[in-house]
């Protein structure tokens, strides 16, 4: 299974990160997005004529939407983090990874601006980002009351890993993350998951690792 | 907000928002603290700022009975003094090396953080079970409008739902932002609780709009 990547997308790193939740091997090929704007090379619009990544390969089948290699990878290697328990549970993935979408476009979109210098009105993205960000929050709210503490289930599901990277990376868009507790432990829950990994601006939990210990002289 | 001549309490999180081993910023006027709770369930509030390189210590993590930075790992105790420098694993940190920390005092689920030095306890709200708390771009007087005006003599702003009342807890971060800390008073079972969390999303939606009209310079 081969992923055109690039180390600082967080469209990449859903992908990158559910693969390493489930075991799976990736080939990496890493993309030159910037400033190369590889994606938007004849090579590449071959594979995908959007021009965005990442793109997943597997044979035949050809993948450039990250919420389909969620499912891809989840069917394929660990088919409970598809949350089919229920119909309930079910049409609650659904939702999530449609908005999912939102928050690419919003936070997403401010962190472009913000980072890369895209053009984008910058004012109007926060916005759409807080009232993301608010509905994400609402949502967790009302999860744990029904005793759950993921998006879908009481267990994480695709649905989390398909909106848990543009939030936590939220404050490089100028998006700040304070006033959203249920947010904040939503997310102390997926970083210490077993096996889960980091991508810049998203580090584990230290505290979940003993305190290291350097005898004076020794580094 | 209780207060009297020397200082006052301010309610700044749920408790339930702050589990063992963890640590979150809050806002009081004088600007963010980082909030932790030890392993063993203390609570402490200090500056959010480490003296080293002025991270925010709302970033770091709790191990043990500390809090340390996440940039470089030194590590504070709940009274405030540098207890590790990690660079110098020799080094006893002197005494000046610490940071400020703030009195809190936690009682029915929600966790007061002391601005000045105030004689009393925080008030008591026995007989309210904590919901959520939330931030509102507006001030108390919008929310209060918004809520329909009706305030108990603790300062809490009340509003009927069903056969029970939504107690909202309100906290003044700035000009036009609020902590709503929401509080539920007869209101018990599962879909009634989740009916409040979503009046209170349009509360909100009502606060923001008043104050946009009336009160937004």
């Amino acid at each position: 299974m081969k992923l055109y990547d690039y180390i600082l997308s967080p469209s990449c790193y859903k992908i990158r990160l559910m693969a390493a939740l489930t075991c799976v091997k990736l080939d990496i090929h890493p993309v030159d997005f910037h400033p190369g704007a590889e994606h938007k090379g004849a090579e590449l619009l071959a594979l995908n004529p959007a021009g965005s990544i990442p793109i997943l390969e597997d044979d035949d089948l050809v993948l450039t939407e990250s919420s389909a290699m969620l499912v891809y990878l989840a069917a394929k290697a660990a088919p409970e983090w598809l949350g089919r328990a229920s119909a309930e549970e079910a049409a609650r993935v659904q939702q999530w990874l449609s908005f999912s979408g939102r928050l690419t476009a919003s936070l997403g979109g401010a962190r472009l601006t913000e980072m890369l210098l895209r053009p984008g009105d910058i004012g109007a993205l926060q916005t759409q980002g807080v009232l993301a960000l608010r509905e994400l929050e609402a949502g967790l709210v009302e999860q744990s009351l029904r005793g759950m503490r993921f998006l879908a289930a009481n267990r994480p599901t695709v649905a989390d890993i398909a909106c848990f990277p543009y939030v936590v990376l939220a404050p490089d868009g100028g998006v700040p993350l304070d006033p959203y507790p249920a947010i904040r432990l939503w997310s102390r829950a997926l970083r210490g998951l077993d096996h889960f990994i980091e991508m810049p601006g998203i580090h584990r939990l230290h505290e979940l690792k003993p305190e290291p210990h350097i005898e004076p002289g020794e580094a | 907000m209780h207060s009297d001549t020397t200082g006052s309490w301010t309610p700044v999180a749920l408790s339930a928002d702050l589990p063992a081993g963890t640590v979150m910023p809050v806002q009081i006027p004088a600007g963010s603290l980082a909030l932790w709770r030890t392993d063993s369930g203390h609570t402490a509030a200090s500056a959010d700022r480490c003296p080293h390189r002025g991270m925010r210590l709302s970033h770091g993590f709790v191990r043990g009975e500390a809090l340390s930075c996440i940039y470089h790992g030194w590590s504070y105790a709940q009274a405030g003094n540098c207890l590790r420098i990690p660079a110098h694993p020799g080094l006893v940190p002197p005494e000046t090396i610490r940071v400020v920390t703030h009195m809190v005092e936690e009682a029915d689920g929600v966790i007061w953080v002391a601005l000045g030095r105030p004689e009393g306890r925080p008030p008591g709200l026995e007989g309210l079970v904590p919901l959520r708390s939330l931030t509102a771009l507006a001030n108390i007087d919008a929310i209060a409008a918004a809520a329909g005006g009706k305030t108990s003599p603790q300062g809490i702003v009340e509003v009927a739902s069903g056969t029970g009342t939504i107690c909202l807890l309100l906290s003044r971060q700035d000009e036009d932002r609020t902590l709503i800390h929401v509080l539920l008073k007869g209101i018990t079972d599962q879909a009634a609780r989740i009916a409040a969390v979503r009046s209170t999303e349009s509360l909100r939606r009502k606060a923001e709009d008043i104050h946009k009209k009336e009160f937004a310079q």
